[in-house]
């Protein structure tokens, strides 16, 4: 059974059921906090880290789908806005200390003038000293992200206007090119004197970055931003251009104005992103904000469903818990070893293969490939215990990591190309299966009586023994005027028994029978 | 003075001409019909009318104003929507989430009011579902219930053309450009459609220019007929008139091939 796409929240869902939603969206949260402080206080600080690097990453994907799924742009620029986010906040924020080892940095490529920037001075000038003490750090951070989010929207500003004369692949390589830009000219004399150039700013703290409250907080800020647009009338407005850009503005919709507003917003929380990824590192240097970046977000983009808030945290997610808890892929190992895990790997394909093809009622539910996929598996076993002389030496999976995450970007896209909660989106009512995916018998009956001039030979809209049924008075006015016979051709939905034009005989009172006509 | 106004339009694409000097009135309030064979330029004269294309030279004005170079989007907001002949829903969205994307052109609140559900948007956003209701409800209770939160890709196509058709009214557009509403439809649909397009125009108050090619709906519901021909118009009147017409028997009948589509259509369309 297939869920529908979510339809646009709004008022759609009974008062009670919306009192309900909200105390358990407030419960939800109250118990992820309350998880969020066990594990901060038993887990290990890895665990924590990996934890804010999600939410960091988290406020990343999350924002790069507004373009890449909701707008269905495709970005590859994001690392250059996470990069304008980041140094506006490493240079704001940076401490004295820090600045005084800059300033006397023989290679230091940055001015007093230019040192002088900072929240701190900013608040000074405005005469809020009351801010400027240690114990406030936390409003200057916030300032900081909050200044660095807004360069990068202003960056998003400039990025987007091409989008209104590109399209598909030429865009993608515009957007690509404008993150390559920004990357590269960062380090040139023209910014070197506020980026330090290559050297960039060391001994940031980390104190937010690796903060899950912080990095927590922000995501729940993001999601909730973008998942409101999303679900307002502007976000059916950029899906209207993902979907077909011709009827939309056929349709009224402004293009030039809604691409923008989305790589602006888009670009605000990747700057805010960048922020928080620079404090979670402790520093900010150019080689942080690799396209590498955004492959990592593309890969949990894809992998957890284009288009889908939900899925994209569950793709990023797994991209995190791949980055952090993936060394043992990167470790040195005898050829020996790597034949056995290669032997594992087969074996655990050939299992998935098997599993995949039950779950989707495939039959021979055990194909050839999976018997060929386990004599491989037995054969590199076999050679592994064997050890010939050729297993001599060692290697080191360098690089294995992001090899691992795209085969698996391969194996998704090959056997569920939506991504692994395709559209979908979380809610209340899919979780407690109230969702519907089809017409209750009711409508069932009623729409066979509609469609069938058979049930129904005087083409009347209600179906006078059913029960009671409420069309709108214009539906009523139309019915009563057509002639008779309404021979709807079979919606496609019917075949998969969600339309009830082919099943009268549904239902215990589905339309009425021959007797009841006369 | 005519709603919508067409003067010398002429629209060429490379060595190709699709529309020559073509020039027509349509008064608020009316059916008319533009019939004409396959390349004709029909299609081609509704994209310059809604802007899709520019014409190389005429005029087109909408209410006395001049719309030609204008962005489509404005020509809407002006009050002109269109279908189209080959459909072109948002097949991912909902029949609702289709009819609704067609407001949002109307909505009066930034986007931060939007995301911070104010009471302003709030009000807008209900207002616009009655409206997309009240447009799907010319189409019978078969687009209400349930499948107003179906995606159109599980639609039929008789029910993706009036999601199509609902979706351009619920523009707020008074005049509607409908290419070929009945194409893919069954005689007892077709008959069902020629229906509500009346309907559109007596109880929406819509003026209506239409392209078909069936001529018992052309028949039955136009109050006068345009004719096209290789791009020029060859012929305009009534139904009665224009099928009489030696020009337009010519222009149908000329050769053998388009005689015998035209008793193929006769057939599908007349009975
Ligand atoms: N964008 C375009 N580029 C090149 N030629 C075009 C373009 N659009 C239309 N034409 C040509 O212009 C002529 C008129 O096309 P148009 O679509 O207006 O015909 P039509 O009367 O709508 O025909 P039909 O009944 O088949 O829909 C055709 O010969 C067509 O090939
Ligand atoms: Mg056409």
């Amino acid at each position: 059974m297939a869920l529908h796409q979510t339809p646009t929240a709004f008022d759609d869902v009974d008062p009670r059921k919306r009192v309900r939603n909200v105390a358990l969206t407030f419960v939800a949260i109250g118990l992820g906090v309350l998880v969020l402080m066990l594990l901060e206080s038993i887990g290990s600080s890895k665990l924590t880290q990996s934890l804010a690097l999600f939410a960091i990453w988290g406020v990343a994907t999350v924002s790069l789908n507004l373009i890449n799924g909701t707008l269905g742009i495709l970005s590859l620029g994001h690392h250059g806005f996470m990069l304008i986010g980041g140094y506006t906040t490493g240079l704001l924020i940076l401490d004295e200390a820090a600045r005084a080892r800059i300033l006397t940095s023989a290679r230091s490529m940055m001015t007093e003038e230019s040192l002088a920037i900072s929240v701190t001075s900013m608040l000074r000038s405005l005469g809020l000293d009351a801010l400027t003490t240690p114990e406030t750090l936390w409003v200057r951070f916030l300032i900081a992200i909050f200044l660095g989010g807004l360069m990068a929207a202003f960056a998003g500003l400039i990025v987007g206007i091409p989008s209104l004369r590109l399209r598909g692949d030429y865009l993608a390589i515009v957007t690509f090119g404008f993150g390559e830009i920004i990357r590269l000219s960062a380090s040139t004399r023209l910014f070197a004197e506020y980026t330090n150039g290559a050297l960039g700013f060391p001994g940031l703290t980390s104190e937010f970055g690796k903060s899950i409250w912080w990095t927590f907080g922000v995501l729940a800020f993001t999601v909730f931003v973008i998942s409101k647009l999303k679900f307002s009338s502007y976000g059916r407005a950029m899906q209207a251009i993902r979907e077909d850009e011709v009827a939309a503005q056929a349709m009224g919709i402004n293009l030039a104005y809604h691409k923008v507003l989305g790589f602006v917003i888009s670009a605000f929380f990747a700057g805010v992103a960048g922020g928080l990824w620079v404090s979670w590192l402790g520093g900010v240097r150019l080689d942080f904000f690799l396209f590498q970046l955004t492959f990592f977000f593309l890969v949990a983009i894809s992998a957890g469903g284009t288009g889908s808030i939900t899925g994209v945290l569950l793709g990023t997610a797994l991209v995190v818990f791949v980055r952090q808890y993936g060394d043992p892929l990167e470790q040195t190992y005898t050829l020996q070893q790597w034949l056995a895990f290669a032997g594992g790997a087969l074996v655990l394909m050939a299992a998935l293969a098997v599993l995949f093809r039950s779950l989707r009622r495939l039959r021979p539910r055990f194909h050839w490939s999976a018997g060929v996929l386990a004599g491989a598996a037995v054969l590199a076993f076999v050679i592994a215990a064997i050890d010939p002389a050729f297993l001599e030496g060692t290697f080191r999976g360098f690089g294995m990591r992001a090899i691992f995450l795209s085969v698996l970007l391969i194996a998704i896209m090959v056997f569920r190309p939506e991504g692994m909660i395709g559209r979908n989106e979380f809610s209340w009512a899919m979780l407690l299966r109230e969702r519907r995916s089809g017409p209750t018998d009711e409508e069932r009956g009623q729409d066979a009586w509609l469609t069938n001039p058979v049930l129904n030979p005087r083409g009347t809209d209600v179906d006078p023994e059913a029960g009671p049924q409420k069309p709108t008075a214009p539906g009523r006015a139309a019915a009563r005027e057509l002639d008779a016979d309404w021979d709807e051709g079979v919606d496609e939905a019917s075949r998969d028994g969600t339309d009830g034009s082919r099943a009268p005989d549904d239902g215990p009172d589905d339309g009425p029978d021959d007797e009841r006509r006369r | 003075m005519a709603m919508l106004e067409v003067a010398h339009l002429n629209k060429s694409f490379g060595g190709l001409t699709a529309t020559n000097d073509v020039s027509f009135d349509v008064a608020e309030g009316e059916i008319v019909s533009i019939i004409g064979p396959n390349g004709a330029g029909k299609s081609t004269v509704f994209n310059l009318i809604t802007g899709v294309y520019r014409p190389d030279s005429g005029d087109i004005r909408f209410g006395g104003r001049s719309i030609v170079g204008m962005g489509t989007n404005r020509i809407v907001d002006l009050g002109i929507a269109r279908t189209f002949q080959n459909l072109r829903l948002f097949t991912n969205l909902t029949v609702l989430e289709n009819v609704l994307s067609a407001q949002h052109h109307a909505l009066r609140t930034t986007w931060l009011s939007a995301v911070l559900r104010t009471p302003s948007y709030r009000r807008q956003e209900r207002r616009m579902r009655e409206i997309a209701t009240e447009k799907l409800a010319f189409f019978g209770p078969r687009l209400m219930s349930f499948r107003l939160n179906q995606p159109v890709y599980v639609l039929s196509y008789a029910n993706r053309r009036r999601t199509e058709m609902a979706r351009a009214m619920a523009t707020g557009a008074k005049l509607l450009l409908l290419d070929e509403p009945s194409a893919g439809m069954n005689p007892s649909e077709t008959k069902e459609i020629t229906q509500i397009i009346r309907r559109m125009r007596d109880e929406g108050g819509y003026t209506i220019v239409l392209v078909e090619h069936k001529m018992g709906l052309v028949g039955e519901i136009s109050d006068r007929v345009i004719v096209l021909d290789y791009g020029q118009k060859i012929a305009e009147g009534s139904y009665r008139q224009v099928v009489d017409d030696p020009k337009v028997i010519e222009a149908y009948l000329g050769k053998k091939a388009a005689a015998e589509r035209i008793e193929e259509l006769e057939e599908t369309g007349e009975r």
